[in-house]
């Protein structure tokens, strides 16, 4: 019974977390409808410069959250004023998008593993807290505990974002209809490029804990980050940023159980999930289809 | 004085061409009609003036200067405002669905103008805080009324907005559009239901993109071609 209280209250945890990894794939799917395939990619990073900041400078890898706004911004407005208005005037966006954002993925992963090499870096351990925190009488590490704060943290941030302020409505707007979005007046391309920007640095401040969540980083985890954000995403609603906490929560839960229980079996779960979530509600758990392709 | 002139104005969607060489004027406080069947290019020239097609030939011109290069949130902030057939996004609340209507002004603005259009549509004022889905077809259509006249447009062009209402709400639409037109706005309307004459000073009646008879309403009322178009006589 403890080690299913445990597998619950941990999952949660990861659970939460994670949303905030894959939360920003979501932003851009469903604001743009285009594929950041090299979504992990940016996580990867936000994990390098929370690691730079604390070989290089010396400080806590907290400070790798402004870092990763800062990233966000310096590649996502380029990037986005570079690459997706043409992507959008093509007759396929997505497909295309799918195409471009891997050879992205390849060249940040190229450009990473010639910066860093191919070993994995890790963290301070002590660095977010030496000791547990404990739950119903389960102890998690004081890391995992600032990750889900700040996962939660953003969140809630873009929870606000999108109910109380104009550029929030105007975006979601534009994800429910980006057409009528156009006929009422929102400048589509700056609040998609506001997205844009928004969807990397929360990639990056979630990269930022990866070392603590899942034990390291290295240039080359960018693709299974994608892949589990993908699982994630999917999972919860496709084009619905908020609905990933969902996936994230069953994507959790589901990997801590499997860890618990079936260790060996548990990289197993977001391929299985996803399978699943496809055959029985390709629309994902909150029901709502949002693409047609 | 015009406020809208078109000019030879071709238009589609990609390499298909719908409009070809439309010319077409709305004046000052006038309301001007556009009638015709389905594909008949209603639409896509309502869709053309506001920029959500390009315009492939001739001019569009909005109190004189050219506008058919600009993107369509730059020509909404030069005072045209567009309700789609659509007209509301569903997901929004009826508060936001107000607010975004006036995108471009500042927030103590739009409640000014809010507090006015909840006078106007009392319906919207008791559900401002329910999703637009939770509304009837007439009472949605209500909201993107409402949601158009925030920015107080010089210009306001509308599609088919008796689109999908029974006749009860058509009549609640027309009632209000004349409230609108008595305050002097001037309004671009493409109907196919010809009730919207009534508030008409002129119309066009368009066929294959192509304007094929334009006039007062009198003269549209007693025109052949309109009479054999809409009454089958």
């Amino acid at each position: 019974m403890a080690l299913l209280e445990y597998a619950i209250i941990g999952g949660i945890l990861y659970g939460i977390f994670f949303s905030l990894v894959a939360i920003g794939l979501n932003l851009i799917f469903g604001v743009m409808r285009i594929i950041n395939l090299a979504h992990g990619q940016f996580v990867m990073l936000g994990g390098f410069g929370a690691y730079l900041v604390t070989s290089s400078l010396g400080l806590n890898p907290i400070f790798g959250v402004p870092l990763a706004v800062l990233g966000g911004i310096a590649i996502g407005y380029p990037l986005y004023y570079g690459v997706v208005p043409r992507l959008q005037r093509s007759r396929d966006p997505e497909m295309l998008s799918f195409i471009l954002f891997f050879g992205v993925a390849q060249m940040i992963e190229a450009v990473m593993t010639l910066l860093f090499g191919v070993d994995e870096r890790s963290l301070p351990g002590e660095a977010l807290g030496s000791g547990n925190f404990g739950v119903l009488g389960q102890q998690f590490p004081d890391s995992w505990w600032v990750a889900v704060a700040v996962s939660l943290l953003c969140i809630g941030g873009l929870w606000l974002y999108f109910s109380r302020t104009r550029l929030g409505y105007a975006t979601r707007a534009i994800i429910a209809n980006r057409e009528e979005a156009l006929a009422t007046g929102i400048n589509v391309n700056r609040v998609s490029a506001i997205a844009f920007i928004i969807g990397l640095s929360l990639a990056g401040i979630a990269g930022v804990f990866v070392p603590y969540l899942v034990g390291s980083i290295s240039p080359s985890d960018g693709s299974d980050l994608t892949t589990t954000s993908f699982a994630i995403i999917i999972i919860g609603s496709l084009g619905n940023p908020l609905g990933t906490v969902v996936g994230g929560l069953v994507f959790g839960v589901g990997t801590m159980l499997m860890q618990t229980f079936y260790p060996s079996w548990s990289n197993l779960v977001p391929y299985v999930l996803l399978v699943l979530i496809v055959l029985v509600r390709p629309s994902g758990l909150l029901g709502k289809a949002v693409r047609n392709a | 004085m015009s406020r809208l002139i078109l000019k030879d104005v071709e238009s589609g969607y990609g390499p298909m061409q719908i409009l070809w060489g439309i010319d077409l004027t709305v004046n000052e406080s006038e309301t001007v009609i556009l009638l015709g069947a389905n594909s008949a290019g209603k639409t896509t020239l309502l869709r053309t003036i506001i920029g959500l097609l390009p315009c492939t030939g001739g001019s569009i011109l909005f109190e004189g200067e050219p506008i058919h290069n600009l993107p369509p949130d730059q020509r909404i902030r030069r005072g045209i405002a567009y309700m789609s057939e659509l007209g509301v996004f569903p997901g929004l609340t009826i508060e936001e669905n107000i607010r975004l209507g006036g995108y471009f002004l500042s927030g103590a603005e739009v409640r000014r103008r809010s507090t006015r259009l909840y006078e106007l549509f009392p319906a919207l004022a008791n559900k401002r805080r329910e999703q637009a889905a939770s509304l009837s077809g007439g009472q949605r259509k209500m909201l993107g009324i409402a949601k158009v006249l925030v920015s107080e447009p010089k210009l306001l062009l509308m599609d088919e907005p008796s689109s999908g209402l029974a006749p009860v709400f058509v009549k609640q639409v027309v009632d209000v559009l004349k409230y609108a037109i008595t305050g002097g706005m001037t309004l671009l309307i493409a109907e196919q239901n010809i009730a919207f004459l009534s508030l008409a000073d002129r119309g066009y009646l368009l066929e294959g993109g192509q304007v094929k008879h334009s006039g007062t309403r009198a003269e549209l009322e007693s025109s052949d071609v309109v009479r054999e178009a809409y009454f089958g006589l």
